[in-house]
């Protein structure tokens, strides 16, 4: 086994530095929207400065006050939320969030979701104002709001949610996360950049239920909520490698890879089955700092197998 | 009040167990020390990993021929904790040499639990905290009333220390469980049964309070619970002048008694709430609770335990007492 890794080899390691159609990352490693806040809450703990890219908690139009408790329950390997996209919206967020996301050494990605296209459209431009937002991630896949999988679960309207919202970007990139919960998901990474999306990130959670065997009650207040943790690593994977070979190579669209991730062999896996960078979600709430052992490690990795950057992974999947 | 200023917590702090030792049946008290570790306050809580911390942290895990790793048969069968677990901070006091202690009660109810209770001095426990916000010690001489119900005794026994630093004098302390051997205590003498409070509890760094201990059962001092026993202590000797604060944490059922009989008394009262968290750190924004914000049209909002709590003022909780004249 290996001693903890050396956190200061990997600031700006320009191994690592990584350039995803145009979004500069400091190292490959983000983290996931949901499990970070809007940055102040892992100030002080997480080290921005080493952190290759940060994406917020969802924002939305309007405020929303997110589900009635139960919202979680840890699962075998994973857990289950139904938070219900709890969000101080737009107009609060440029007030009060915004503030702390101009001091932020770190990539700043700012998670975008809405239930009508509208939504999306007015949120990213009024996004895109601001400078210290490098990209826009479009979350068209969020499965515990009444109709939050619309547009991540039919082809059309998601090309047409990702045009529009691509239409009024002037400066942002554009990410659009992808759902696992539809049968084929290189169908959407297709529409996805047939609309415009120059970086595609996946996977969202999936779709899960838990039931109380005492009470005959589902343990989420919500009843489903959205899987996360371990539990779903070897489907995330899967959906990557599939976007990979069938599309995103192809187009040269960078991919984010996540799901599961608490290691950096975790992470080297997502890198050789097709994403140019990760994030890290769920494993957040056991270790903030994750994501910057992670990418001390890589570094690591890099060195062991004389790699000379890490992008000589992506895609290196061996296949028989 | 006083409001102690909270530091920054620090994460995933490798602690060494200096001893495990069970306290009652079930309860188990873990003492470990940090070379490092943020002031707390009492109710604030850590967050640990109740299973082994190398998986979730390593950077890669690297197989040599000689070193084989293997799995046992309990390593196969167990469902180990994915998240971390919140403990209540139940004593911390600093070495000479600079050295943190600090002390937590874990009552053995699942996998998690059960990991901590099998835990041995010399063992690492990975810890994250301190975190949240403690209980508000008024600056006047207000007599306080520690209410602890069975698991939620361990922040109480914080706080009785930090009277005692104090210097506070009118302290009085209520401790109670379902039966005595689930009484996470050691008990110096044996209770009064009549709710007349005697110095029968040990209590941290030898805080010489009076305690009443409540046994449900009858098998301890008091016959009843907590809250029978502060309406008796009340009855008796409350009517002073100056009503008493009351501090209480406990099942969630104690503590909305505690807040009905506190508001039917005039008492006012902190209630330290328990909720299921996930990262303990005011990200996952799971462990909500309605409090009262006149700002909003609904009349309240939803805040967050691990971060506005876990101890609340018992008016800004909308679920745990009638609001008078609502």
């Amino acid at each position: 086994m290996t001693s903890a890794p050396d956190i200061s080899a990997a600031a700006d390691d320009p191994r690592l530095v990584t350039d995803l159609a145009g979004l500069r990352l400091r190292n490959p490693v983000l983290t996931a929207s949901g499990t970070g806040g809007y940055g102040p809450e892992y100030a002080g703990v997480l080290d921005y400065r080493r952190l290759g890219g940060f994406t917020t908690k969802s924002v939305t139009r309007e405020e929303r006050p997110g589900n009635e408790p139960q919202r979680i329950v840890e699962v075998r390997a994973g857990l289950l939320n139904a938070i219900g996209l709890a969000n101080v919206g737009l107009t609060r967020f440029l007030r009060e969030k915004l503030p702390f996301i101009q001091t932020m050494p770190t990539t700043v990605l700012v998670n975008v979701a809405g239930h009508r296209l509208e939504d999306y459209v007015a949120v990213a431009a009024a996004l895109d104002e601001h400078a210290c937002i490098a990209a826009i991630e479009l979350n068209v896949s969020c499965p515990n709001v009444a109709d939050g999988l619309m547009f991540g679960t039919d082809p059309a309207l998601l090309q047409k949610v990702v045009a529009a919202t691509r239409h009024v970007l002037k400066r942002a990139q554009l990410v659009v996360k992808l759902s696992p919960n539809v049968t084929d998901i290189a169908v959407f990474a297709r529409a996805a950049l047939d609309g415009g999306a120059q970086i595609l990130s996946l996977i969202n959670t999936y779709v899960g239920l838990s039931i109380d065997a005492q009470t005959w009650k589902p343990r989420l207040a919500n009843v489903t909520g959205g899987l996360s943790g371990p539990a779903i690593k070897p489907l995330a994977l899967y959906n990557v490698h599939r976007v990979y070979q069938t599309v995103a190579r192809a187009a040269g669209v960078p991919i984010i890879g996540m799901g599961g991730i608490q290691t950096t062999a975790d992470a080297v896996e997502f890198f050789l089955a097709g994403a140019s960078a990760v994030a890290v979600g769920t494993a957040l709430f056991i270790d903030p700092t994750i994501p910057v052992k992670i990418a001390a490690g890589l570094a690591d990795y890099l060195t062991a197998h004389n790699l000379p950057h890490i992008s000589a992974l992506t895609g290196q999947l061996r296949l028989p | 009040m006083s409001n102690e200023a909270t530091a920054q917590p620090v994460c995933a702090v490798r602690a060494r167990v200096d001893a495990c030792t069970l306290v009652c049946r079930e309860h188990v008290a873990i003492e470990c020390v940090v070379d490092a570790f943020p002031p707390s306050a009492p109710g604030q809580f850590l967050q640990l990993l109740c299973r082994d911390s190398e998986a979730a942290v390593s950077a890669l895990v690297e197989w040599s021929d000689e070193c084989r790793p293997t799995l046992s048969d309990k390593d196969l069968r167990a469902s180990a904790p994915f998240l971390r677990r919140p403990f209540s901070i139940a004593d911390q006091w600093s070495t000479p040499g600079g050295d943190v202690h600090v002390r937590v009660l874990s009552r053995a109810v699942g996998p998690g639990t059960r990991w901590l209770a099998r835990l041995r001095a010399g063992d690492t426990l990975d810890i994250t905290g301190p975190l949240g916000r403690g209980f508000r010690i008024p600056t006047d001489d207000a007599p306080l009333f520690l209410l602890g119900g069975g698991v939620g005794i361990p922040p109480l026994l914080y706080l009785a220390r930090r009277l005692h630093e104090l210097g506070r004098r009118n302290v009085l302390v209520c401790f109670g469980a379902r039966t005595r051997d689930l009484l996470p205590l050691r008990l110096v003498q044996e209770p009064a049964c009549d709710a007349t409070p005697t110095r029968c509890v040990e209590l941290p760094a030898g805080a010489p309070y009076s305690a009443i201990v409540a046994g449900d059962d009858g098998s301890v001092g008091w016959r009843g619970s907590v809250v029978d026993a502060l309406r008796a202590w009340h009855a008796r000797h409350g009517r002073g002048d100056h009503p008493a604060v009351v501090f209480a944490c406990g099942p969630e059922a104690m503590l909305k008694a505690v807040a009905r009989t506190t508001r039917a008394l005039g008492l006012s009262c902190q209630l330290c709430i328990e909720r299921q968290m996930g990262c303990g750190l005011g990200t996952c924004l799971s462990c909500v609770v309605r409090v009262r914000d006149a700002v909003q049209p609904t009349g309240w909002r939803w805040a967050l335990a691990c971060q506005d709590g876990p101890v609340f003022d018992r008016d800004d909780l909308l679920d745990y007492a009638a609001v008078p004249g609502a």
